[in-house]
């Protein structure tokens, strides 16, 4: 009942002094405002990577490189280390028991033609493994299989850049192509990969100018024998992402062993996405220190004017307390008062807040995602600062001797 | 609710409403003491039209603090209305305010922002009454000032005389044992302070009982009892 009448006191009280009212509140406004910001630029910005690495392969994605060594020259290199080869492949599917899934790549650049048209461009040797690694799919068509490995079959895959290059609008499969003086069936034309984090650059177009032939067939071409055939770049997907740790030891065992030196690294994405979540959580933290220091500012610029208003009405409480309040009906009222006059703030911040996203958004093209928890917490944060800073002015009034409070003029 | 339950049930004890013994205060400001009421035996009975008078620094203003239960004595006994509320805490001080006395002020002390109304239903809102009680109680007190059709009114659109008829019926709306004016005419001019002395008046020809504190000896000649106080002491009645 106090505390209804209270409210609709504060109510008035706002009314009452708008202007005063909104100065008050500037610092609860922003801070409410910048945790909004904060909190949706961040749940976005993690949506986004989520959905980055699931098309882009998983988090359970391990890369494996052949590492430069020192100031030795290729030719030296080369001669000095076998580097990473197809054997190596096979060896990590067979002993490191963390890892399901091996994707070796082989690269090389060729030349391909089809009718006129003719063009230089980087063909890779795969392993049907690199579709569920990487997250490819093909609907028109069919992807490189195991038959093909085994065969050294001439077939190959395109990306959906390369099949209109070649093919403009005409569906390029089980057409003929002539690679590297060869003549390659069209089994495939990959899916489109699209992900973009600003709604305007495709970040998987890469992958679109790519072209598939199976890594067998690549190192015949090549003149390698196959166990020693030179893999580029190799992928490999861990089966338990809470085992990261071991499985890139496994991976790195078997290297070890085969090259007797250490000319490769392994790096996990796991291991990456612990970094970015670290650098994820200060930018976070950051925000959330501006919005709490706004905050702390707002409470105390409240707190400074619930005083002065406490001091006009110091004759107020005064009648209050003579007609009958007792010092906790007292203490409740001023109190309750903080709290609307910073729950009314907080709302306002949940405006300016959204403002903050859509400013941040079209400024830096990061998406935002504005959540019920988060304007729930930004209201929370709000009212908190009410209650604890509106407590000093509170207890004073509280406190406050009726005798001399009617005594004021 | 409560307030009006007890006064109705109180059987007539003999004893009076108001029972002072020997009551003293001592203000401690600073190094020297000051002694504003020495050892004061009162008792005012229910019903009764009393008036308290003295010079400025007799200690009147003392006597009132403590009969209002705004202040507590330093030595000596108090019985209001059957409770002895000499040693109370400061809560339940303001309890026996709210259900037993009824405040007018010199100055009125309308709260400026609410509406008459709001201002009467004062006491009750912190009696814990509801809205549709508090709000027929206020109407039936501002009927007996006169001021029922003003109810809508900020105290600042009111005369004097009317702000202090509307201090009346906010003294009157808890039913009160006692209802205690402080120098009630000090800010109005002769003809309104009289008006305010008869409101006075036809509430005491109806069994309130009424403690009036001046320094004015015309007013306090129309008082059924006058209570002189000088130097901390009850001088003559």
């Amino acid at each position: 009942m106090i505390l209804l009448e209270s409210i609709i006191d504060g109510i008035r009280d706002i009314k009452d002094h708008f202007g005063r009212t909104m100065l008050q509140l500037v610092g609860i406004i922003l801070g409410a405002g910048s945790i909004v910001a904060t909190f949706s630029l961040s749940v976005a910005g993690k949506a986004a990577s989520m959905e980055y690495y699931k098309v882009s392969g998983g988090i359970q994605k391990i890369w494996i490189w052949n590492q430069p060594t020192g100031k030795v020259t290729l030719d030296a290199k080369a001669l000095a280390s076998k580097g990473l080869t197809y054997a190596d492949a096979m060896a990590i599917k067979a002993q490191a028991p963390d890892v399901d899934l091996v994707s070796p790549v082989s690269q090389q650049q060729m030349t391909l033609s089809y009718g006129k048209l003719e063009k230089p461009h980087n063909v890779m040797g795969i392993l049907p493994a690199y579709s569920p690694m990487n997250d490819v799919h093909v609907t028109n068509g069919r992807f490189i299989s195991d038959q093909d490995v085994e065969t050294a079959a001439r077939v190959v895959v395109l990306g959906t850049e390369r099949a209109e290059e070649f093919f403009s609008t005409d569906n390029p499969v089980g057409k003929t192509m002539i690679i590297g003086g060869a003549g390659y069936l069209v089994v495939g034309v990959q899916d489109e990969k699209y992900f973009s984090f600003d709604q305007k650059r495709n970040v998987m177009r890469w992958m679109n100018k790519q072209m598939y032939i199976p890594i067998t067939t690549m190192m015949t071409r090549k003149g390698e024998p196959v166990s020693q055939g030179k893999v580029s770049i190799m992928n490999a997907r861990m089966k338990d992402v809470k085992r990261h740790k071991e499985a890139v030891e496994q991976i790195e065992g078997v290297l070890q062993r085969n090259h007797g030196v250490k000319d490769f690294e392994v790096l996990s994405r796991v291991a990456n996405l612990k970094r970015n979540e670290a650098n994820n959580k200060m930018y976070d933290m950051t925000f959330m220190i501006c919005g709490i220091i706004s905050l702390l500012v707002g409470g105390i610029v409240v707190m400074n004017i619930q005083l002065a208003s406490f001091k006009e009405r110091v004759r107020e409480v005064g009648t209050r307390k003579a007609v009958g309040a007792s010092p906790a009906q007292i203490f409740f009222q001023f109190l309750s008062e903080s709290v609307l006059v910073s729950i009314f703030g907080g709302f306002l911040g949940l405006f300016v807040g959204r403002l903050f996203t859509q400013g941040i958004t079209s400024l830096i093209k990061q998406p935002a995602i504005v959540t019920p928890s988060t304007l729930i917490n930004a209201m929370i944060f709000a009212a908190g600062t009410g209650l604890v800073f509106g407590m000093y002015p509170a207890i004073r009034a509280s406190r406050l001797n009726p005798i001399e409070a009617l005594r004021t003029e | 609710m409560s307030a009006l339950a007890e006064i109705i049930e109180m059987p007539e004890t003999g004893k009076a409403l108001i029972q002072l013994e020997q009551v003293t205060k001592t203000y401690d400001s600073g190094e020297n003491e000051v002694q504003a009421l020495r050892g004061v035996d009162v008792a005012i009975r229910r019903g009764e039209f009393v008036s308290i008078i003295g010079p400025s620094g007799s200690g009147k203003s003392t006597m009132m603090h403590i009969l209002g239960c705004l202040d507590t004595p330093t030595s000596g006994k108090y019985w209001l209305d059957g409770e002895d509320v000499a040693e109370m805490s400061n809560r339940a001080l303001a309890r026996v305010r709210n259900q037993k006395i009824g405040f007018v002020f010199q100055t009125f002390n309308l709260l400026p922002r609410a509406t008459i109304l709001k201002n009467v239903e004062l006491p009750l809102l912190y009696a814990g009454l509801r809205s549709g009680d508090r709000r027929e109680r206020a109407m039936e007190a501002l009927k007996r000032v006169g001021l029922e059709k003003r109810f809508k009114s900020r105290p600042n659109e009111l005369s004097g005389g009317q702000r202090q008829r509307v201090a009346i019926a906010r003294a009157l709306v808890n039913a009160p044992s006692l209802i205690l004016a402080d120098e009630p005419t000090g800010n109005l001019d002769q003809k309104t302070g009289w008006e305010i002395i008869n409101i006075f008046q036809e509430l005491a020809a109806n069994d309130e009982t009424i403690v009036l504190v001046t320094h004015d000896p015309g007013i306090a000649a129309t008082t059924q009892r006058r209570i002189k106080i000088v130097d901390g002491l009850i001088e003559s009645e």
